[in-house]
């Protein structure tokens, strides 16, 4: 095994471009390290998300995360979709690419879900042969994130953190790890999320995803609509401890807050980073500023009133 | 034909139809019992999720057709969409696009066309929403041009421009709605016309034609130059008049920002 670092280096704490907050950011520029954008949502012609990506992009760094790739499907790659992403990546210069190691669609019809591939070998050789052509594609590796699940198949024959290792390592390719999915899955598995961090190779993690859920006792649903709870916190550290800093953003599909909440929210993130990793050099260049005197007890409400608390964009990122 | 497609194809076909026992035996027998809730209830969650999503997809794109049926109705459709027009898109944004022709040929919604045209103003709505960007022209642009070249002259038009014909007050209805008032009954009448694009400021807006103007701007889109067109006009105005009359829709439509350039031919 090569020692070469593969991975890029830490760019500190994002959020997920949402179309409720362009015109919070344009306006108020605040101090965030980057953004994350839906790929599919730019791969239109022209219009409004086009000039606010286009606008924004030329004042934060940002990747690029997708949801159709459907790597695992047994369908042809779909050039086309790999072309627009390609072209997309071209006109906005993201650091990354990362989709899910999940299939979506068959016979070219789109569940637009991320549905789970059964753990075998077959499915490794399948999933990471496409890897390496999408690879090619795009001119660069991938990232692939671990999808939250909610069964298992019969014929699977090893655990899902082998799985996603070894297509990792035979497509040559990275990994965007979403603490949020670990948690969803292990609740739902019944395994020990810690299994699943201590067997992911470090050299491949690139990037995490936080995120809330709904848990329904029995089961826990990955929705994106809530806030980051303290279980996936909990997760978060030790994730940190694991892999050391990880570029590190926050998922937020639903129920979304104003930019100021969710600033609020990465703050915590990286208040975690810098207490479970004291001092390291990495994680001072993030441009994440408290957010003035904000009271512990202060509401949503409050921060949506002042929005001038929020700090702003440092000229260099 | 390999397991993991064998199992991809169990798997669609019970999302597909997830009502069907027949459907669910073939992904069941493919999918483990663990601890907790059950198979049945784990494959259950992605049934739901399936609808759901594109339901959700429905209610966003065309949420004033949403309105106009109300929740029973629109369910019905949404149920009946997703049977017969699975999503053969990679993005969500085409999910809907053949909801006017679904709903003009539905032997249930077929018996009030304004649906079909409802929903077709939406869908042109969206396609002005994100059509491409472009230069604008300038009446400038024109005035400048020296008067010998102007029977040759042709149009090219912004990209989000889209052209909207119908013969019910789908356009009113939607209007009213949006408005958060009450729609009148539906009724057909002649025809009726209307032209949607993007403004500078990246705005959705539309606007009513009259026929003449309708065939004036559709002449235009379709290349015809400006002496084809004054000629077209005179269907409807008399040999001083119709040259006054496309003059003054063209300065109209430039200050709209509709046209993207000259082009003398």
């Amino acid at each position: 095994m090569s020692e070469q670092k593969i991975t890029q280096d830490f760019i500190g704490f994002g959020l997920g471009l949402r179309t409720d907050h362009f015109e919070y950011i344009l306006q108020h520029q605040p101090a965030i390290d980057w953004f994350e954008v839906l790929s599919e949502n730019y791969l239109v012609a022209g219009g409004k998300p086009r000039y606010y990506l286009e606008a924004i992009a030329e004042q934060y760094p940002v990747v690029m995360h997708g949801v159709s790739m459907s790597i695992g499907s047994t369908d042809p790659l779909d050039m086309d979709y790999l072309k627009s992403l390609k072209k997309l990546s071209n006109d906005i210069n993201p650091k990354w690419i990362s989709d899910h190691i999940c299939w979506t669609s068959i016979h070219g019809v789109n569940s637009h879900d991320l549905l789970p591939l059964p753990y075998t070998e077959e499915t490794v050789k399948h999933v990471a042969e496409r890897v390496k052509i999408a690879q090619d594609v795009l001119g660069r590796r991938l990232l692939l994130e671990n999808v939250s699940s909610y069964l298992s198949y019969k014929d699977s024959t090893m655990d899902e953190w082998d799985f996603l290792s070894q297509v990792a390592e035979e497509a040559d390719c990275l990994i965007l790890l979403d603490i949020n999915n670990i948690y969803v899955s292990a609740r739902n598995h019944f395994f020990n999320p810690l299994d699943y961090l201590n067997k992911i190779d470090p050299r491949r993690v690139q990037q995490f995803h936080l995120a809330g859920h709904s848990d329904y006792g029995e089961y826990v649903i990955d929705t994106h609509d809530h806030d980051v709870p303290p279980s996936v916190w909990t997760l978060y550290q030790a994730a940190l401890e694991r892999f050391g800093p990880i570029s590190t953003m926050i998922e937020r599909d639903a129920n979304i807050p104003d930019f100021p909440v969710l600033y609020q929210e990465l703050l915590e993130a990286q208040k975690i980073a810098e207490l479970t990793l004291p001092g390291h050099p990495a994680l001072s260049q993030s441009s994440l500023a408290p957010m003035g005197a904000i009271s512990p007890m202060s509401t949503n409400e409050d921060l949506i009133q002042d929005p001038y608390q929020l700090p702003s964009k440092k000229v260099a990122v | 034909m390999s397991q993991l497609r064998q199992t991809q194809q169990a798997f669609m076909q019970y999302l597909l139809s997830a009502k069907s026992d027949n459907n669910l035996v073939d992904i069941r027998e493919r999918v483990s019992d663990q601890k907790g809730i059950s198979a049945d209830h784990r494959l259950q969650i992605y049934a739901n999720a399936y609808r759901i999503r594109l339901k959700e997809t429905m209610e966003t794109d065309h949420q004033i057709l949403g309105q106009y049926l109300g929740d029973e109705l629109f369910d019905k459709l949404a149920i009946e969409y997703l049977d017969a027009h699975p999503s053969s898109a990679t993005s969500l944004r085409q999910f809907c696009d053949n909801l006017p022709a679904f709903l003009r040929t539905d032997d249930f919604f077929c018996q009030y066309p304004i649906l079909a045209d409802i929903a077709q103003f939406e869908r042109l709505l969206l396609a002005a929403f994100d059509g491409a960007e472009s230069t604008r022209a300038d009446f400038t642009d024109l005035q400048t041009l020296a008067p010998e070249l102007w029977p040759d002259c042709s149009l090219r038009f912004h990209p989000s421009l889209q052209m909207f014909s119908c013969k019910s007050n789908a356009v009113e209805s939607w209007q009213a709605l949006k408005a958060e008032t009450a729609p009148d009954a539906p009724y057909y009448q002649q025809q009726r016309y209307w032209a949607l694009w993007r403004n500078s400021e990246r705005l959705t807006q539309f606007e009513s034609l009259n026929q003449s103007q309708y065939v004036l701007l559709t002449g235009f889109i379709e290349g015809n130059d400006f002496a084809h067109q004054c000629e077209a006009m005179l269907n409807w105005y008399d040999e001083q008049a119709a040259p006054m009359m496309v003059l003054q829709t063209l300065q109209s439509w430039f200050s709209k920002g509709i046209i993207r350039e000259l082009v003398i031919t």
